[in-house]
């Protein structure tokens, strides 16, 4: 690296740390940080709670039955439909009923119910309410079967044959298997990973917007400012756009590892908070239970992230940063203003758009032919290839390419932009066009 | 002694070329005077100079070798179209711009007071560029040309935006670093500024150089054919004359005139008669060199 870079990224970086931007978005970041995690736990804790719908609705309604059936309804009312209650049984029409404002909804139970799949009727006021009819699906059909169990004479013992169930679990090997025989701790895959991939995938790509911003308004500073010719007359447009780069890139990184360290701070305050909502007597464990305890006994997966994991997503955050750094910063040496970078910020956005898109395929079949291209392919690879490590398996020479494509693309990409710059100085307050752009390569 | 050697330098963009066969030399202790109309190829010719522009053809040389990277650091250049860090503090930003010429940061700190307050700007030091008034600015842009002691300080009319009083300690420090041995190049529209600094002068018009040397030998080589006079009654036969084609008036006052004289009018002849108008008194006779402006105009007028 050439001393100016070294010099331009000394520079870009002071400027940015000791700015009162800088220093306040990172000490409010964790604070909404922290309400984000508060709010997720909330969520996934009445998850498991199954009552889901109660954070939408906060008053229980109140439910009328029209059981045609004459069998159901007192079943219905024994299981009762979650929070709300069921304040009328009728054999006839509550239209009356609901227009009076004694019930808000009710359900309609034909009595062709008991014979074929013909399905009940919620008739409810104020548009239809999902949380009501997901409770009442899952209370009428199981009455539904009692009854028929009943009707048939089941036998208890078989009854609980029917309530078995089934859920397949992954141990993934990875080659090394092959030679050795021994599944190290590593390749063991399960759904925790997959969460990770996923968010790992996501912290990328909005790490990626956030800071590719900052690039392209960093890029286009020297032309706003009109500073760019006495800039350029004493250092190399490559390393001046480099030094930004890494500069800004080191902004970035400064900024996350203070979060990390508050983010530690606010995982211990967190654990105790989830402790609150869940009830270790619930799951069968003592009174003191360890948070790690109750937190695997209530399903919420907490997967030990090995360092290999953690050493990969760094890299390829730096990666890809680094290649979508270089192509912010390309817009941003075409452009006056933010907003003429609009229309040529879009086809920079679309492969790592796509490589979000496409995140749910990766992680539902890691090793197709799909997945694999997504993540060699250098301006897609970042998210999918940390979602496919993150789940395990990936042969080692694809992670190899994978990075070597991805920073030799880097490198292209600031070479383009130093290209770029110095021509574009000839034209100033000029909108480039596709034409002027590829002249500017060609010329520069 | 150091120079800066231009040697048949052409610059295209496209179809378009800027600067076509340019060659002169610029010698240190002097100030080269770069002239010309806009969009003369100037600023082309400049870039190449500054290294930000490689010429297509010809050689840019400086103390005898091409100029490259290497040169950027010996160089100092004001651009016309200039700016600083609008949030940057001064002294932050003349510390970057030293440090990108590449001064030391423990050598940038005593320079760049030193330079501060040879420009009374001490007391800005701390505050942001977007702050200062343009003349400041123009000033603080000034420091950072000249910085990191370049050899070489291309100038691109550092005068513009800036009031008399600095002007005139702005002429004070260019003088100074001629005396120096720098070698200057200062590019102008303002004649009567070249015309009071330059020791030599290039003249760019539609991309070719149309007249390079030195000042006083280019304005000798251009006939004195002004003639202002100054006197008190009449002279009779001006209008005469100048029916005949000998001279054109230009210029007629109570108390005078201002004429052009053409080949056919002898001056030594034309001063005995004026001379031998009865009652006339006859306070002012003289042949004026042209100004860079009136070279200029001619010179250029003459390409088109």
């Amino acid at each position: 690296m050439s001393h100016k870079t070294l010099v331009v990224t000394q520079s870009e970086f002071m400027r940015r740390v000791t700015s009162k931007t800088f220093i306040l978005t990172t000490l409010l970041g964790p604070v909404l940080f922290i309400g984000f995690i508060v709010a997720m736990v909330m969520i996934s804790v009445s998850t498991i709670e199954d009552t889901f719908d109660e954070q939408f609705s906060t008053e229980p309604l109140r439910i009328g039955i029209v059981d045609e059936t004459g069998v159901l309804g007192t079943r219905i009312v024994d299981q009762g439909a979650g929070e709300h209650v069921i304040v009328l049984v009728a054999s006839g029409s509550l239209d009356d009923a609901m227009i009076n404002g004694e019930i808000d909804a009710y359900v309609h139970i034909p009595p062709e119910i008991i014979t074929t799949n013909v399905q009940p009727v919620l008739h409810s006021r104020g548009g239809s309410r999902y949380g009501i009819r997901l409770a009442l699906s899952e209370t009428i059909e199981r009455s539904l079967k009692d009854y028929l169990l009943a009707q048939n004479n089941v036998a208890p013992d078989v009854r609980a044959i029917l309530d078995r169930y089934v859920q397949v679990e992954s141990l993934a090997y990875n080659e090394a298997y092959n030679a050795e025989r021994q599944v190290s701790e590593e390749t063991r895959s399960d759904d925790g990973h997959l969460i990770l991939g996923g968010i790992l995938g996501m912290l990328m790509y909005i790490g990626i917007l956030i800071y590719g911003t900052l690039i392209l308004h960093g890029a286009m500073e020297e032309r706003t400012t009109r500073v760019v010719e006495v800039i350029v007359s004493s250092v190399r447009p490559f390393d001046l756009l480099m030094g930004k780069v890494l500069g800004i890139g080191l902004v970035g990184f400064a900024q996350m590892a203070t979060w990390a360290l508050m983010l530690v701070g606010a995982t211990i305050l967190a654990a105790p908070l989830v402790e609150l909502f869940i009830d270790p007597a619930a799951y069968d464990l003592p009174a003191n239970a360890s948070t790690q305890e109750v937190m695997a006994a209530a399903d919420i997966p907490l997967p030990s992230i090995s360092p290999a994991i953690l050493i990969w997503f760094l890299l390829y955050f730096v990666g890809g940063y680094l290649l979508y750094g270089g192509l912010f910063a390309a817009v941003g040496t075409m452009v006056d203003s933010p907003q003429e970078s609009q229309t040529l910020l879009l086809p920079v956005m679309m492969p790592i758009i796509i490589s979000i898109m496409f995140m749910g395929t990766v992680i539902g079949d890691p090793h197709s032919q799909l997945s694999v291209g997504l993540s060699l392919f250098p301006l897609t690879s970042s998210v999918p290839m940390i979602v496919r490590i993150a789940i395990g398996g990936v042969p080692f020479w694809q992670i190899l390419l994978s990075y070597g494509l991805l920073l030799g693309s880097f490198l292209t990409s600031i070479w383009v932009s130093a290209r770029i710059y110095r021509a574009s100085l000839l034209m100033y307050g000029k909108k480039p066009s596709l034409k002027t752009v590829i002249g500017y390569l060609r010329t520069g | 002694m150091n120079s800066l050697v231009l040697q048949g330098v052409t610059k295209s963009f496209g179809k378009v070329t800027a600067a076509q066969d340019i060659s002169f030399t610029a010698n240190s202790g002097r100030i080269l005077g770069l002239l010309g109309p806009n969009g003369a190829g100037k600023t082309t010719t400049i870039r190449m100079i500054a290294n930000i522009l490689t010429p297509d053809n010809g050689t840019v040389t400086f103390c005898g070798r091409e100029v490259g990277p290497w040169s950027r650091e010996e160089m100092g250049y004001l651009p016309e179209e200039r700016g600083l860090y609008k949030k940057l503090k001064v002294n932050d930003q003349l510390r970057y711009l030293a440090a990108l010429k590449g001064v030391k940061s423990q050598d940038s700190a005593s320079k760049i007071e030193y330079w501060l307050d040879r420009l009374g700007l001490t007391e800005w030091g701390t505050r942001k560029a977007q702050d200062l008034s343009k003349g400041m600015q123009q000033k603080i842009q000034f420091i950072a040309t000249v910085l990191a002691d370049p050899q070489l300080i291309i100038l691109d009319e550092p005068f513009s935006g800036l009031d008399p009083v600095n002007s005139e300690l702005l002429r004070e420090i260019i003088a100074e670093m001629k005396q120096q041995g720098r070698i200057i190049l200062f590019a102008s529209h303002r004649m009567e500024q070249v015309e009071q600094l330059c020791d030599d002068i290039c003249l760019i018009a539609n991309g070719r150089l149309v007249l390079s040397g030195g000042l006083r030998q280019i304005k000798k080589s251009f006939k004195r054919d002004k003639l202002v006079m100054e006197y008190e009654g009449e002279v009779p036969f001006l209008d005469t004359m100048q029916k005949s084609g000998e001279i054109q008036i230009l210029e007629l006052r109570d108390d005078g005139c201002v004429l052009r004289i053409s080949e056919d009018c002898n001056p030594r002849a034309l001063l005995d008669r004026v001379l031998s108008v009865p009652d006339l008194v006859l306070y002012r006779f003289e042949l004026l060199q042209p100004s860079l402006n009136e070279i200029f105009i001619q010179t250029v007028g003459g390409q088109r």
